[in-house]
């Protein structure tokens, strides 16, 4: 059975030492590297050295987390990052997954859940734990992400207008101050290259996007 | 010296000096001409005198010599005449050889015939002289001899023998060296007189007549002018004094009330309202410039009052280019509003300073909670899972561990949550206000529309912008006891609003400001040089906060 090569890649010396202690108990799992920050790191990788498994820090010094896991997806490299971080709230978690993270633990991780995550990564499949999911879908469920050219308040500005509400009543529907409103108005112009409220309608229609 | 006295002592000097001229002058010319009138009228009785005196003596003369009765008629017991002077022909004295002295005039005629002697009779000389018309009471008539005695019965001494009476006075005198004049002098009795004289020559007689009159009786018309004069000059003087103290009055009084308003605007009081007799255009002229001085002064005052109390955006013209007070107070005003500003600006600055200070210390306590003691607690978890063998225990103080670090995870986030450095002012109020929902019924629906990439909000705006959203929510939770709160935060080119919403009570914008921490939520706008709309009526409390982007 082939070890799991692992770099430690984080800024506290205790943290590292207490983790490959921890890690040292298991056989298939070897520590081949500890680093204290993202530019040790990938210097690491960029003198090519093998390992199939980082666990990554996200809070460090000189380049963080975000910024190697950035680095490592223009890279051809083989190795699989596992964020290791204190931050539990789920835009973290969201942000890491996005940018190509494997797994997702916490620090205080206990010690059966982080072998498993070692052992999934390694062979290819991704790790989030029931907890971390929910905290990143719940984060996700927050964020609106609109494919049209408007964004999605701008859509809902622009039905108002077209429903023939003045700037006054939509912002008083909205909740928002007639300024916002006149402002997103102004962007859809913008945005869809119209001059005018008529012109606008006209536009959208053909859009099809009222 | 007042100006009271002045005008009085100038006026009546001049009132004085002008009656003392007039009354000397017309005075001098009523003694000149009566001293002419007085001499003149002499003149004419003596020269009628004299004449009537050689008349008759050149009458009695002629009737003497053509007598043809030669005798020697006078008394020769009282008349020792020397046979010198009978042989010498002609009209002679013979007062001298008067054994009584007594005045005696003679003719004496020499010739082939024989000798005549007579002796003129003196009643016929006497009655010439006594005739007393246009004399006065004083008047008199007289003949004085060579021997400057007496040969006339003096008027004063009746008793007299005249040739006792000697008359060395200047007229005598002037009169026998042939000098016929006049003149004031002293006569006989030591008393002056107005006297006019001339000398009279008939054959070997000379005598010389005078005519006088006593200067007093004379100037009694003058003494009365002069008391006339002096009482007039009183009565003038006296009027003179009385109209310059109305005159003074009349322009002294208007020149006290000046002085008088004057005075209390010097103590500082513009506002009296004394009205004052104005009793000439100058006066009220004076009075209006005066008003005009008050108005001028009250309108400056007035200023610098305002700008005494701060209200700096009055506005204040100066009377005229050379207002000095108005410019200065202008000056003044100037300097206050920029020094207002500035102190406004080191004010916000030194608040921002502060508020910056407070956030940076938040922010390094709560990384060092989260990074520094977080993983610590985690090594200490780690050395657990590693050293300790009996599994219960390891199995509870695992969870003790956990259980810190998640608090430590509380206490990081509610110092200063990282999201806000690592992903911005959007996702930071998202996951507070997502962390909320676990413990308030509250329905809070909040919008992001910041920009997750590129967002230009700094993160001083994204700090305060996040703890103006915690007091609101705080705000709405604990005293609004609102149903729905919602916020909106959205970022544009120019600006960046956050919108707050709460359908709760409301409250009253003056009374509650403290308690509510408004204060602290303005403070922090104008930090970031932003702008609050406020409206907290029942049922709908909003709050429109805009801040520029800074680029």
């Amino acid at each position: 059975m082939n070890e799991i090569k692992l770099i430690i890649a984080d800024d506290h010396e205790l943290f590292r030492n207490g983790l490959a202690e921890l890690l040292r108990k298991h056989d298939d799992i070897k520590i081949v590297k500890s680093v204290a920050d993202g530019s040790d790191f990938m210097e690491l990788i960029n003198d090519q050295f093998e390992a199939e498994i980082v666990l990554l820090d996200i809070t460090m010094p000189n380049m963080d987390g975000f910024e190697v896991l950035k680095q490592l997806q223009n890279l051809s490299t083989t190795i699989k990052p596992i964020v290791i971080s204190m931050h539990s709230d789920g835009n973290y978690i969201a942000k890491c997954a996005k940018m190509g993270a494997y797994g997702y633990l916490l620090k205080n991780t206990d010690e059966a859940e982080l072998i498993l995550a070692v052992r999934t990564v390694n062979k290819g499949k991704k790790y989030f734990s029931a907890d971390i999911s929910e905290k990143m879908i719940n984060f996700m469920s927050t964020q609106s992400i609109s494919e049209n050219v408007l964004s999605n308040k701008e859509m809902e500005v622009l039905g108002l207008i077209s429903k023939g509400l003045t700037t006054k009543e939509i912002a008083a529907k909205l909740f928002v101050s007639s300024r916002t409103i006149e402002t997103h108005r102004a962007n859809i112009l913008k945005k869809l290259e119209v001059k005018n409220t008529a012109e606008l309608i006209k536009k959208a229609v053909k859009m099809n996007i009222i | 010296m007042n100006i009271k006295t002045l005008i009085l002592i100038i006026i009546n000097s001049l009132i004085a000096l002008v009656i003392a001229l007039l009354a000397f002058s017309s005075y001098q010319q009523f003694s000149n001409v009566l001293n002419d009138r007085v001499l003149l009228q002499l003149n004419s009785i003596k020269t009628l005198k004299q004449n009537q005196i050689e008349h008759l003596l050149k009458s009695e003369w002629e009737r003497f010599e053509s007598s043809d009765i030669y005798t020697q008629d006078f008394d020769s017991s009282v008349l020792k005449l020397p046979d010198s002077l009978k042989n010498s022909t002609g009209i002679h004295d013979f007062t001298s050889y008067h054994i009584g002295k007594k005045t005696t005039i003679g003719f004496v005629s020499n010739s082939k015939k024989g000798t005549k002697i007579k002796v003129l009779d003196y009643n016929k000389v006497k009655k010439i002289l006594l005739e007393r018309t246009g004399m006065g009471d004083s008047g008199e008539s007289y003949l004085v001899g060579e021997d400057f005695r007496m040969r006339s019965q003096s008027r004063f001494y009746p008793n007299k023998i005249p040739s006792t009476l000697s008359v060395k006075t200047k007229g005598v005198a002037n009169a026998l060296k042939g000098i016929n004049s006049r003149g004031i002098f002293k006569d006989y009795r030591g008393v002056d007189v107005y006297s006019v004289y001339s000398l009279i020559k008939v054959g070997k007689l000379k005598m010389v007549i005078l005519s006088e009159i006593d200067v007093d009786e004379v100037t009694i018309p003058l003494k009365q002018l002069r008391e006339r004069l002096a009482g007039i000059t009183l009565g003038v003087f006296l009027l003179g004094v009385m109209l310059s103290l109305i005159l003074t009055r009349i322009i002294t009084n208007p020149i006290k009330n000046m002085q008088k308003s004057l005075r209390i605007m010097a103590e500082g009081d513009y506002n009296q309202t004394n009205e004052f007799i104005k009793n000439s255009n100058e006066i009220k002229e004076m009075f209006d410039a005066l008003a005009n001085l008050k108005a001028s002064l009250q309108g400056a005052v007035k200023f610098s009052d305002d700008i005494g109390k701060m209200n700096l955006h009055t506005d204040f013209k100066p009377k005229s280019a050379n207002d000095l007070l108005g410019k200065s107070l202008l000056a003044m005003r100037d300097k206050l509003i920029e020094f207002r500003n500035n102190e406004e600006n080191t004010r916000l600055l030194s608040k921002r300073m502060l508020v910056n200070g407070m956030e940076n210390e938040r922010r390094r306590l709560s990384r060092e909670l989260h990074d520094g003691v977080g993983p610590y607690l985690t090594s200490l978890k780690h050395y657990i899972e590693n050293r300790v063998e009996n599994e219960l225990q390891k199995t509870e103080m695992k969870k003790i561990v956990d259980d810190t670090i998640s608090e430590i995870r509380l206490m990081s986030n509610s110092l200063m949550p990282a999201t806000i450095d690592d992903f911005g002012i959007g996702v930071t109020l998202t996951n507070f206000i997502e962390s909320l929902k676990k413990s308030t019924t509250v329905i809070i629906e909040y919008e992001d529309l910041t920009q997750s990439e590129n967002s230009n909000i700094t993160n001083n705006q994204a700090i305060n912008l996040f703890r103006i959203s915690q007091e609101l929510i705080n705000n709405s939770l604990k005293h609004a006891n609102a149903k729905n709160i919602r916020i909106t935060l959205s970022e544009f080119d120019e600006f960046i609003s956050l919108f707050y919403f709460d359908d709760g009570i409301g409250f009253d914008l003056d009374t509650v400001k403290l308690g509510l921490g408004i204060t602290n939520i303005k403070e922090r706008v104008a930090i970031c040089n932003g702008e609050i709309t406020i409206n907290a009526s029942p049922g709908s409390t909003t709050f429109e906060i805009e801040l520029p982007i800074e680029l």
